[in-house]
């Protein structure tokens, strides 16, 4: 048996099998302006499970999130390189029509966004943009993608009333709701549970554990615990780069790089 | 031992709170003060308008007869031009305040938002003089040669449309002054418009165009509904303007008394009326009716800014 102590890898990606993969980015680089965010980043988000990206502030896990749906392409000046492929298609082209795209990856945002309107107008809005659904089976996915997000009990009596009188909690799950309403192939969650108190987040993190049977979901998340409970797998991301992949035990328990697991560690970060 | 009289306390304590009283009555008298002056202004104006109220009656509300020479005066003429001319203004104006507050704020190339954006700012500084100078001299013949005069033309004889745009094809007249009404509430309103729409958090419309939505349905859906309230009030801020605006209006409305019938007809405003005619008004008939004229637009004013008020209160309750 070889014992020589090889100095560790700089990185170390998992490749997962090409037909579990529902998006995957290829050679992306992400700029604002002239700087630089992303770097070279190669990855594949596995359909039907949780991926979790970490890492330090500033490192390019949000970033990555806002080039998947295009969020990105709302603000002149940024740009991105390579290739995002969902289901092989790929979304960075300049002929995809981004509002379908949009309406195929859903984003749910760090802090809870309700628009001025009704709880029931909240979870209707999506879907009333793509479907023509009858009055009955509009109530009926209000209803399901309320139960699903576990908000249902709490205000099935105010239905009618402004979205905005939730409390905080109530809002981010109410933006869950919004998000899965339009049933999204891809679901991306930015710190969704940051700005929620404990109970709230273990409400969000059941529905999210619920949500992986139909969705494919990214998160991002600077809770290690988080990432930990939730995520099947786990992308470690430092200054622009990706450099960790693979199954969430295996990055947590036994980090290949010395970055993630002097991250993961509590060394830095 | 030392007691706090003997340590100068109490000279001290005692100049304290009567300084404090003295700083209260002052705050007091700065925040009555304005409404003095408004209670007096209104008490004023009630005054100076009895006689008329006195002499006509409820005819002078009703009546749109104005008649110097017979001493006969009704303000039904000049209200009507003042509701008019600013509800058109208003309607003239909005579509395009929220157009440029919209491009501004959503679309517009970053190269182009600070000359657009200054563009609008000072027009809403220049002097309604000058407006009124530009309307007349400038707009008003361009208009009655390339609007006016090809919409008489074509209208059918005896057709309503007919009726209402009938006039002397002089560019003067009511929608002139419309729209060069909207025209100056326009900035205003789209400065208002373009703040509002700032204010809006980046990732309440990053989640509407998450959802899919196309950019008329983002404003539409959600930023119009989410800046309402503060629209409300803009818009009647800028109604309130209309209302008011004098000197541009007294140049290109063509100051005819009596009840317009038509858009280009000549017609008059509360503020026209009065800034043509005070100065040369003699009898106490003729004074009283113009002072009368002058509380009916304060009213008129202040029921713009109490709608604002109710709806806006109504918004932030819903």
């Amino acid at each position: 048996m070889n014992v020589q102590l090889e100095s560790p890898p700089e990185t170390a990606i998992l490749e997962l099998p090409s037909e579990t993969v529902k998006l995957a980015v290829k050679n992306l680089n992400f700029f604002y302006g002239q700087k630089q965010a992303l770097f070279d980043v190669n990855v594949g988000f596995a359909a039907n499970a949780v991926t979790a990206l970490i890492g330090p502030s500033g490192c390019g896990k949000s970033t990555l999130l806002r080039t998947l749906n295009r969020i990105y392409s709302l603000y002149p000046g940024q740009k991105a390189t390579g290739q995002v492929l969902l289901d092989g298609e790929d979304v960075l082209g300049s002929r995809v029509d981004v509002a379908s795209l949009r309406a195929r990856v859903g984003m749910v945002f760090q802090k809870p966004t309700p628009f001025p309107m009704s709880i029931f107008d909240n979870v209707a809005y999506g879907v009333r943009l793509y479907e023509k659904l009858s009055k009955a089976d509009l109530a009926a996915r209000v209803e399901d993608s309320l139960r699903r997000a576990a908000l249902w009990d709490e205000v099935k009596d105010k239905l009618r009333e402004s979205g905005l009188s939730l409390s905080g909690g109530q809002q981010q799950r109410l933006c869950v709701a919004r998000g899965i309403a339009v049933r999204p192939e891809v679901l991306l969650l930015d710190e969704p549970a940051s700005a929620l108190d404990p109970i709230s987040t273990a409400r969000l993190e059941e529905t999210i554990a619920e949500l992986k049977r139909d969705y494919t979901i990214v998160i991002v998340t600077h809770n290690m615990g988080q990432a930990a409970r939730l995520s099947d797998h786990t992308g470690f991301m430092y200054l622009g780069k990706l450099v960790e992949f693979g199954e969430t035990e295996q990055v947590f328990t036994n980090p290949v790089t010395t970055r993630a697991r002097d991250y993961i560690t509590g060394r830095f970060g | 031992m030392t007691t706090v009289a003997e340590a100068g306390g109490a000279p001290r304590a005692a100049r304290g709170a009567a300084l404090d009283r003295l700083f209260e009555a002052l705050c007091f008298g700065a925040a009555t003060l304005l409404l003095t002056a408004l209670g007096g202004l209104v008490v004023s104006l009630a005054i100076g308008g009895w006689p008329a109220f006195e002499r006509f009656g409820l005819s002078f509300f009703t009546s749109a007869t104005w008649d110097p020479v017979q001493e006969i005066y009704g303000a039904a003429g000049a209200v009507t031009g003042t509701l008019v001319t600013a509800t058109l203004a208003l309607l003239f104006a909005l579509p395009l305040a929220f157009g440029i507050a919209i491009f501004l704020v959503e679309l517009c190339p970053p190269m182009l938002r600070r000359p657009i954006g200054t563009a609008v700012e000072l027009l809403a500084g220049i002097p309604s003089i000058v407006y009124g100078m530009w309307g007349l001299f400038v707009f008003a013949p361009w208009f009655a040669k390339h609007v006016q005069m090809p919409i008489m033309m074509s209208a059918k004889p005896g057709t309503l449309w007919e009726t209402i745009t009938t006039g002397v094809p002089n560019g003067a007249g009511i929608l002139s002054a419309s729209i060069i009404l909207a025209i100056m509430i326009l900035p205003f309103i789209a400065a208002t418009m373009r703040e509002l729409l700032l204010t809006i958090p980046a990732q309440v419309r990053e989640s509407a165009y998450g959802l899919g939505s196309t950019t008329f349905e983002v404003i539409r859906n959600v930023s119009i509904p989410y800046v309402r309230t503060g629209a409300i009030g803009a818009v009647m801020l800028g109604l309130g303007r209309a209302l008011g605006e004098t000197m541009a209006v007294t140049f290109i409305i063509g100051n005819a008394h009596g009840f317009p019938t038509s858009i280009f007809a000549s017609g008059s405003t509360i503020a026209s009326t009065i800034a043509n005619e005070f100065a040369e008004a003699t009898g106490e008939a003729h004074t009283s009716s113009l002072i009368a004229l002058g509380l009916v637009l304060f009213l008129i004013t202040f029921a713009v800014l109490a709608l604002a008020r109710l709806l806006i209160g109504r918004q932030a309750h819903a």
